[in-house]
């Protein structure tokens, strides 16, 4: 999983965590272990996807919900703020 | 502590749109600036916590980008972090909170407590100097809850008064809800808004559903209340019960923040707008209003201050005092200018301008 330079903070300064998960969901609860606190970042207490927070799996950027969001080994999860731009 | 900032100076820490400000002065002749801080991000409101005169607490946006609202901490003066984690409802209530309007300290004997008023409106306690946050259910998850409406800055708990003499008993204000005491530490709550008036609603005198602006502490010292709210100015006396309106000698029913006077009582400003409409000063002038008998009467109070031709407005945390003796009033414009009056409101003098929108104002002294 690369990490967005704002989320840092929560990472010790790393730019990227090696996880084992099945999907991204999972992958966002295993970070929250290592890394407490970021999982809130990139989702709500219900669990949503904060609104201007990107999902992209390699390069597909993720529409579903996170659950549904399989990952296979090798893969990179991005998250990225949106451009949000006007 | 930062070096810049000598003990006993008078520290105005100012919200903006565009980042935190520290003015701070020890004769409030001179002022001195530090900040920006949180840059770019939006500071719904910043605080220097009465308890110690050192540390800042701020809510802003984590990173000043899409990760959520957060509360900052740090020494006054230097760069202030994100605490570990921000307040949150429980999951599986399906709401999230959206914006952090209000910090307020705790009780003196609590020195690490604080509150957070948020969006949707809740109330959260942190104990840790905000690393954890507890959800008040009670008020959180309050059966009226599936009504509440929103202002038009959207569903906030924007105001939170801790009762010194007991720590237990606290008044929040909710837009557009109103205002709700709790004298249990927050097991149990009460609606409290006999006598306030919601001229949008169909029943002008409801339990709730009033659209509380602003709540400060009379400083009797007696539990006494003054309200501003969207229909007019309100003033409780020490037994709680109904409130008084005392709107009358006002220009208008309308506006957003209101302080009290940290030593004398039944003494408070507030900067009435022309409307709900319109939230500019009437007529071109900024004026503030100043009471000491309660609201009985008013006095308007212009020397130094914009106008005519001054369009502008006041949002709902805008105005504070400092505890300096005679006290110091600010004022911060939703158009980037900062006032003080360091003789009680008499006059006036313009200390920055062009700064972003100003969200909030508070005054301390430095320790």
């Amino acid at each position: 999983m690369r990490i967005p330079p704002a989320l840092r903070s929560y990472t010790d300064g790393q730019d990227e965590v090696v996880l084992e998960a099945s999907d991204v969901a999972a992958m966002l609860r295993a970070l929250d272990v290592n890394f407490p606190g970021i999982r809130d970042r990139v989702v709500d207490e219900a669990g949503r996807r904060r609104p201007y927070v990107n999902v992209f799996v390699n390069e597909e950027l993720i529409g579903a919900s996170l659950p549904e969001s399989k990952l296979n080994p090798g893969d990179v999860v991005h998250i990225l703020p949106s451009v949000a731009g006007g | 502590m930062a070096r810049s900032i000598k003990k006993g100076s008078v520290v105005v820490a100012i919200g903006t749109k565009k980042g935190g400000f520290l003015f701070h002065s020890p004769d409030r002749k001179k002022w001195s600036v530090a900040g920006p801080f949180m840059e770019g991000g939006s500071v719904y409101h910043m605080t220097l916590d009465p308890r110690d005169g050192r540390t800042v607490y701020a809510s802003a946006p984590m990173g000043s980008e899409p990760w959520g609202p957060a509360i900052y901490r740090g020494l006054a003066g230097e760069e202030p972090k994100a605490t570990r984690a921000a307040p949150k409802f429980k999951e599986g209530s399906d709401l999230s909170v959206s914006r952090i309007w209000h910090i307020e300290a705790g009780p003196s004997k609590a020195p690490d407590t604080i509150y957070a008023g948020v969006e949707p409106a809740a109330l959260f306690r942190s104990d840790d100097r905000g690393d954890t946050w507890h959800d008040l259910d009670a008020l959180n998850y309050h059966p009226t809850r599936k009504e509440w409406q929103p202002g038009g800055g959207g569903l906030c708990l924007h105001s939170v008064l801790v009762d010194p003499r007991n720590p237990r008993h606290l008044i929040v204000g909710i837009s557009a809800v109103g205002a709700f005491e709790t004298r249990d530490g927050g097991r149990s709550w009460t609606t409290e808004n006999r006598g306030v008036r919601a001229e949008f609603l169909p029943n002008k005198y409801p339990d709730w559903g009033q659209c509380v602006h602003k709540l400060a502490w009379d400083a009797s010292g007696d539990g006494s209340i003054f309200q501003q709210n969207h229909c007019g100015t309100y003033h409780r006396g020490p037994d709680g019960g109904a409130w008084t309106e005392v709107t009358k000698g006002l220009p208008s029913d309308f506006g957003f923040p209101i302080a009290a006077h940290p030593t004398q009582k039944h003494t408070a400003f507030v900067a009435p707008l022309v409307g709900a409409g319109n939230r500019v000063f009437p007529k071109g002038q900024m004026a503030v209003w100043k009471t000491t008998n309660s609201g009985k009467a008013w006095r308007r109070l212009t020397k130094g201050l914009p106008g005519p031709g001054a369009y502008l407005g006041v949002l709902r945390e805008g105005m504070a005092v400092d505890e300096a003796d005679p006290i110091g009033v600010y004022v911060g414009t939703n158009t980037g200018q900062l006032f003080a009056s360091r003789d009680e409101g008499e006059s006036w003098k313009m200390i920055s301008d062009f700064l972003p929108p100003i969200f909030s104002v508070t005054a301390g002294i430095a320790q």
